[in-house]
């Protein structure tokens, strides 16, 4: 199995499986254009998008509906053209749509909701996904540790 | 502010022409003519990638661990994994 240094966790094997291609990396990042996205039961529902090229870059994100249950997805026809998707997609199904998370002392932890980063898993093919509309922030206050889950149990 | 029809242009200075080629319910479609070395984005493009910047920083300092088991406390547990698993 594959070794890849990461930001968070040091050496870990990974498998090609957890491995998605962002033909167009991502805005800032255009050059990235493979992560590997880590998950760690203790820390669920939390996604690391660990980039395979740059051990400094990985970022935290949460599924959309997480953050959100009532989310929608909408997608441009360029966007869905280059996911070679028909139609407009749901979450789940064979798409997983993440939010980005920042998270840093001193600054409140926020989720983008209006950019998630949208997988088409059978392709394992990814981008993210800015939206047309005005529905959702980029900066979506999410709640701070010690607060009392608000969520749980959604699913 | 500026009305205008679609097939009509303005002009920004001497070498840049906007112009309206469509109108529709899902909305504008704009024709850019600019010098080479101007940059053209969309706005909504910078705002993200000062987010990605932003986001990219991750978490520098404290206790990596600890912070992120509160934060995976308080989100609802609804598995990413789609590719072994449907979501429920």
């Amino acid at each position: 199995m594959p070794l890849i240094e990461t930001k968070y966790f040091g050496t870990m094997s990974f498998e090609h499986e957890s491995v998605f291609d962002f033909p167009c990396g991502l805005p800032a990042f255009e050059e990235e254009k493979r992560f590997v996205f880590i998950e760690i039961a203790e820390y669920a529902p939390l996604v690391f998008l660990q980039s395979l090229t740059r051990q400094s870059l990985c970022f935290l994100a949460l599924p959309v509906l997480s953050v959100d249950p009532d989310y929608r997805l909408e997608l441009s026809s360029e966007d869905r053209a280059a996911l070679e998707l028909e139609g407009q997609p749901e979450c789940g199904g064979g798409i997983l749509a993440l939010a980005l998370l920042s998270l840093h002392d001193g600054f409140p932890a926020t989720a983008n909701l209006m950019a998630p980063v949208v997988v088409n898993v059978r392709t394992r093919r990814a981008l993210q996904a800015i939206r047309m509309d005005r529905r959702y922030s980029h900066q979506h206050p999410l709640r701070r540790p010690g607060i009392a889950p608000v969520c749980e149990g959604v699913c | 502010m500026l009305r205008r029809r679609a097939g009509e242009s303005l002009l920004i200075g001497d070498d840049i022409e906007i112009e309206l080629l469509e109108l529709t319910s899902q909305g504008a479609k704009i024709g850019i003519r600019a010098p080479r070395e101007t940059v053209v984005l969309r706005k909504e493009l910078k705002i993200i990638r000062e987010q990605n910047t932003h986001a990219a920083r991750g978490l520098e300092s404290g206790d990596l661990g600890k912070t992120l088991k509160e934060f995976s406390r308080n989100s609802s547990r609804i598995s990413p994994r789609t590719d072994k698993h449907s979501e429920s």
